[in-house]
C-alpha cells in the first residue's frame, strides 16, 4: 500500500519499462539464454532503449563467437545500467557472459501486440535481428518493493509485473534454447519471463 | 516510512505516461486551457495514445467550433480514460468543454527533446496538429498516493513526477491562452505543468 506521505523521500535512479526473458532447459540447471530490454524515460544518462542479450550466459566471450551483447541507442545509458543495475542482479550480473559483453548501436525497435495476450519487442542492429515474444500473459500486479525485495538490494522500486508463462528469444529467426522457469518475487509465485512496465528504481534516503 | 506491503492487493487499471499542462492567466481564476497526454502500455482496452486538449473548458462545443478535442489511436481506451480518470481530475471536473470534445483518429505521434532541456509531445489527426511543450523542467521525484491524495479520489497511484515552470499548448501552431501557475499538489507548491511518467493506477481492494 502507498506510503502515508505522497512524495517518496528517496532519489529516483532510473525509470521506464524493463521486460525480460530468462530461459533454462533444466529448471535445476544453468540459464540457457537471457534477454533484458529497457525503454528508459529517465536516467542520469538520459533516455533511450537498450537490450542486454546473452545468447550463452555461461560463456565469457562475445562476438563473433556468440551474441553476448548490449544493443542501445544511448551507450552511456547502457553502460550506466550495466554498472549500477545489471551488475548487481545475481542472475544477470553473476554469469560469465556479463564481463564479456560487447556494445552495439541499436538501429530500430518496434513494439507490437497487447500486454493482455501476446506482446513483442523486435530490435535491429546492423545484420542482427532479435525478437522477444511474451505469451500466455497473466494479470498485472503492482509491486512496491522495499530494498530487501529488489534484485540489487540497494534500491526501492515501483513496478507493474505481468508474468508470461510462454516466451521466446529469437536471434536472426532462430529460437534460443530453454523455457521460462518458476521464480518467486516478493512472495509471489511467478516466472522468469515478465513484462515490467512503469518501473522506477529509487535510491533510499540513506543512499541518496 | 510507513508500513509497506510489497504486492498491492488492488486491481491494476492502467499504466503508462501521463504528462499534463493546465493554464490560467490569474492563479485565482478559472482554467483557460487544459491538456493531458496518455501513452498507455497496459489497460483493459489495450495499449494506445491519446492527447486531450480542452482549449475552451467552459464552452459547450467541440472541434472545429471550439478547440476541445481528443486525438487517439484507441477510441475505447480514450473513452475509458476520460470517463474513469480525466473527468474526475480536479482541473477537468465539471468542464462542459470536456464533455463536448470531438474525437479524431490519430495519424501520427512524435516525442521531441529531452527532460534536461525542452520536451514535447506532438500528435496529428484529422488535419489537426496538437503540441504540448514543457520547459524549465525540475528534478524528478517519486509519488505514491492512496485514494485520499490521488487526483480521482478513488485510486492508489504511483509515478515519477517532474514539474515544469513553463509550458505551452498549441493547436495547428496557435498557442492556447494562459500560462502555468503554482498550485498546492502532493503537499507542495508546484507548477500546473508537469510530466508524470511511469504512472500506475490501481483500484484498491475493498
Amino acid at each position: 500500500m502507498p506510503l502515508a506521505t505522497p512524495i517518496h523521500p528517496g532519489t529516483p535512479d532510473w525509470s521506464g519499462e524493463n521486460p525480460g526473458i530468462l530461459l533454462k532447459e533444466d529448471p535445476e540447471g544453468a540459464w540457457s539464454a537471457m534477454a533484458l530490454f529497457f525503454r528508459i524515460v529517465y536516467s542520469p544518462e538520459g533516455a533511450g532503449e537498450a537490450l542486454l542479450l546473452y545468447e550463452d550466459p555461461m560463456r565469457a566471450t562475445s562476438l563473433p563467437q556468440v551474441h553476448n551483447v548490449m544493443l542501445s541507442d544511448n551507450e552511456p545509458m547502457a553502460r550506466y545500467l550495466m554498472a549500477h543495475f545489471i551488475g548487481k542482479l545475481p542472475s544477470l550480473g553473476g554469469v560469465p557472459a556479463f564481463s564479456a559483453v560487447q556494445y552495439l548501436a541499436l538501429d530500430h525497435v518496434e513494439t507490437s501486440g497487447d500486454a493482455r495476450s501476446r506482446y513483442s519487442e523486435t530490435l535491429r542492429a546492423g545484420d542482427l535481428k532479435v525478437e522477444l515474444i511474451w505469451e500466455d500473459l497473466g494479470a498485472p500486479v503492482a509491486l512496491e518493493l522495499p530494498v530487501h525485495e529488489t534484485g540489487t538490494k540497494e534500491h526501492e522500486g515501483f513496478t507493474v509485473l505481468i508474468e508470461s508463462r510462454k516466451a521466446s528469444i529469437l536471434v536472426n529467426g532462430r529460437a534460443l534454447p530453454g523455457r521460462p522457469v518458476p521464480r518467486v518475487q516478493a512472495g509471489l509465485q511467478t516466472t522468469s519471463a515478465f513484462l515490467y512496465f512503469s518501473e522506477t528504481w529509487i535510491w533510499p534516503p540513506a543512499a541518496s | 516510512m510507513g508500513e509497506r506491503v510489497a504486492v498491492n492487493p488492488g486491481r491494476v487499471d492502467w499504466c503508462g505516461d501521463n504528462p499534463g499542462i493546465y493554464l490560467k492567466d490569474d492563479p485565482a481564476g478559472e482554467w483557460l486551457s487544459l491538456a493531458t497526454f496518455f501513452r498507455v502500455t497496459y489497460s483493459p482496452h489495450g495499449p494506445g495514445r491519446a492527447m486531450i486538449v480542452v482549449g475552451a473548458p467552459d464552452r459547450d462545443a467541440g472541434h472545429p467550433q471550439a478547440p476541445n478535442l481528443c486525438i487517439t489511436d484507441n477510441r475505447a481506451l480514450s473513452d475509458y480514460l476520460i470517463e474513469g480518470f480525466v473527468s474526475k481530475f480536479p482541473s477537468f471536473r465539471g468542464k462542459v468543454g470536456l464533455a463536448a470534445m470531438a474525437t479524431l483518429a490519430l495519424d501520427g505521434h512524435e516525442t521531441h527533446g529531452s527532460l534536461e532541456t525542452v520536451y514535447s509531445e506532438v500528435v496529428t489527426g484529422g488535419g489537426v496538429r496538437l503540441e504540448m511543450t514543457w520547459s524549465q523542467i525540475g528534478t524528478p521525484f517519486a509519488v505514491e498516493v492512496g485514494p485520499e491524495n490521488s487526483p480521482t479520489g478513488a485510486h492508489d497511484m504511483y509515478n515519477l513526477f517532474f514539474e515544469a515552470k513553463d509550458a505551452s499548448i498549441t493547436v495547428n501552431g496557435e498557442a492556447l491562452p494562459g500560462r502555468a501557475v503554482d498550485r498546492q499538489f502532493f503537499g507542495r507548491t508546484m507548477s500546473t505543468a508537469f510530466l508524470a511518467l511511469s504512472e500506475t493506477w490501481v483500484t484498491p481492494r475493498t
